[in-house]
């Protein structure tokens, strides 16, 4: 366990200054859409507001206040608390971004190498029926889609991205797994008689997880702007649950006055996508690196 | 063996063609609520007689493949049926707001590919430079800024505080003359023009890193011809497929990015119509339009397949 954070520490220390700061962001992130949601669980117990209360209503402050000791970041249109929006609005990005990393890695992971490896009929066909669901334009596909729910909450938005994320993973796991496969090491434990299931767990996944981990993060910033324009067009989860995109969306209104409403949320959203690119990115060179000299 | 090719991707191209718009029907056929509810006069629920004639008016009764054959082979003669709720011919709603999607996607690939050629050549030059480093920089957040945001901010910068141009709305060629629409369509197609400008402008850099290093321009060098000359004249030349390439595959995706654009600048775009209709949770227009842009989306990538396959020798082996 020692050697394991010794090893992280020194692969955190490698790393260039702006890909430090955009992992920490990015950590800052998780946390704070963790922290928001125990905050709820707990029946607001924990220092932070309550995003749905409108305290104009009760004369406590006006809608689009500017920042202040009461409301770190402002108020929003309806002068509820930034701040709490904002995290709250953190946790619906992440738990989209997360689902469709999940479901990439384990299912188009795993279907990738299966048809890479023992190609076949099973192989054109799984191609052919995923490159229908990619021969649509992403946005197009997700809103025919999305359309078709009436009640639109978390859960439903999350699986309906990891489901259409699948393919992706599946074309990339497929494309290094036909790399791997004719490697020494993979002809090595073929000689000796290894079952095939187990050089399929054994030498391929595990070879062809770096790519498609590096794949990931990038992934995960264009599902954060994906999920965010489908925010924006009031069309993910259902207002009055905050999203980024739908705090940009209901910050539209009073952009005359202030744009502070926008900015925040316009704010994370990039902050939180250029960080999983640059780490991406970065984590991309160090494979190349790496596979090429395996 | 170019016919060959031309042959497999034809029948590839119908097969795709086929299953996508098999899959936009179903798929919104999944959309709950009976249909008949959206075309029912106020206080028509109790009528039977009058849905059951509009039932059969509507032929809904008919099994789904049934009425996906038919919907298709309408579609094919360029009939996608008429809204339930506007009464409009899906075709007549298309052929009106086509143009407008059409020109900010062509704009937007104008404007991406005039910069991103400077951009990346001078970058490549220069590598590791200031100049080069600045623009990795700008690359990376035009990467990041998702296009609905970056279209709101032109509008706070461009109409509300410098009041340069006007925010929304727009301006037809027909109506107002070419520079009354330039007006109208500049905001939305840089907006749109963001992303495909960061990633060109990456992609001839990192071309012509590999192609300033090659032999003909040290000679070219060792002749003495001024820099700006190799630069545009012997290193541009061989990245020019990559760019041309890549240019082409972006304006099937930007006909899908002008959707949401559309929307934030208020354009009267197909992709606005689109949302519009999911609004309305209006079936016919929305299998309409979906199938339309999905349909041009395919059909331009695989143009551009072959097209590659036409320009370089290389692939064409293949």
């Amino acid at each position: 366990m020692r050697s394991l954070s010794r090893r992280f520490g020194t692969a955190f220390l490698a790393m260039p200054l702006v890909v430090k700061i955009a992992l920490m962001w990015l950590i800052f992130i998780v946390a704070a859409a963790i922290y928001s949601r125990l905050d709820r669980l707990f029946g607001q117990a924990l220092p932070l507001q309550d995003p749905f209360y409108q305290p104009f209503l009760f004369g406590e402050a006006r809608p689009v206040e500017g920042p202040s000791t009461a409301h770190y970041l402002g108020t929003d249109v309806l002068s509820r608390d930034n701040l709490a929006r904002l995290l709250h609005g953190a946790w619906v990005s992440l738990i989209v971004a997360a689902t469709v990393v999940s479901f990439g890695l384990v299912f188009g992971g795993f279907i990738g190498a299966f048809v890479g490896y023992t190609r076949g009929k099973v192989e054109t066909v799984t191609m052919a029926t995923l490159d229908v669901i990619l021969a649509f334009p992403p946005l197009v596909l997700l809103l025919a889609l999305v359309a078709v729910y009436k009640v639109r909450n978390l859960t439903m938005i999350a699986l309906v991205f990891g489901v259409l994320g699948i393919p992706t993973y599946v074309r990339i796991a497929r494309a290094s797994t036909l790399g791997v496969a004719g490697r020494e090491f993979v002809q090595a434990a073929e000689a000796i008689g290894t079952k095939r299931t187990a050089i399929l767990f054994r030498e391929i996944i595990p070879n062809i997880m770096p790519a498609l981990f590096a794949y990931a993060l990038i992934n995960a910033g264009y599902v954060i702007v994906i999920e965010g324009t489908l925010s924006y067009l009031g069309l993910s989860v259902q207002i009055p649950e905050p999203t980024w995109g739908n705090m940009i969306n209901e910050g539209r209104r009073d952009i005359r006055q202030t744009i502070l409403p926008i900015f925040w949320p316009g704010l994370f959203l990039t902050l939180s996508v250029v960080s999983l690119n640059l780490v991406g990115d970065w984590l991309q060179q160090r494979v190349a690196v790496r596979s090429s000299a395996l | 063996m170019l016919g060959k090719v031309l042959v497999v991707k034809t029948v590839r191209l119908i097969a795709t063609l086929f299953a996508v718009s098999l899959l936009t029907f179903l798929l919104v056929e999944q959309l709950p609520g009976d249909p008949i509810l959206a075309i029912l006069p106020p206080g028509g629920l109790d009528d039977l007689e009058t849905i059951e004639r509009i039932r059969k008016e509507l032929r809904l009764d008919d099994p789904v493949l049934t009425r996906y054959f038919r919907w298709a082979g309408d579609a094919l003669q360029g009939d996608l049926g008429k809204s339930y709720i506007t009464d409009q011919p899906v075709s007549d709603a298309i052929k009106d707001r086509i143009p407008v999607t059409m020109e900010l996607a062509l704009l937007a690939t104008l404007i991406a590919a005039f910069l991103a050629i400077p951009i990346g050549a001078i970058s490549a030059y220069r590598e590791g430079g200031y100049f080069d480093r600045t623009m990795s920089a700008f690359t990376t957040a035009a990467l990041s800024i998702p296009g609905f945001l970056a279209g709101i901010f032109f509008i706070w910068l461009f109409t509300l505080k410098f009041n340069w141009l006007p925010s929304t709305g727009w301006n037809r060629i027909t109506d107002k003359g070419l520079l009354a629409n330039l007006q109208t369509a500049i905001l939305p197609a840089g907006a749109l023009a963001l992303a495909p400008l960061a990633i060109n402008a990456r992609l001839i850099r990192a071309d012509m890193i590999g192609t300033l290093k090659e032999d003909y321009i040290l000679s070219a060098k060792a002749k003495g011809l001024r820099d700006r000359y190799i630069l545009m004249r012997h290193a541009l030349r061989p990245s020019s497929l990559t760019a041309i390439t890549v240019f082409a595959l972006q304006l099937g995706g930007l006909i899908g990015g002008t959707v949401v654009i559309e929307n934030v600048f208020a354009l009267p775009g197909l992709g606005t119509r689109l949302i519009s209709g999911i609004y309305q949770r209006d079936v016919v227009m929305i299998q309409g339009i979906t199938l339309f842009i999905a349909t041009v989306y395919v059909v331009v990538n695989a143009l551009v397949d072959l097209l590659y396959a036409a320009l370089d020798p290389r692939i064409r082996r293949q």
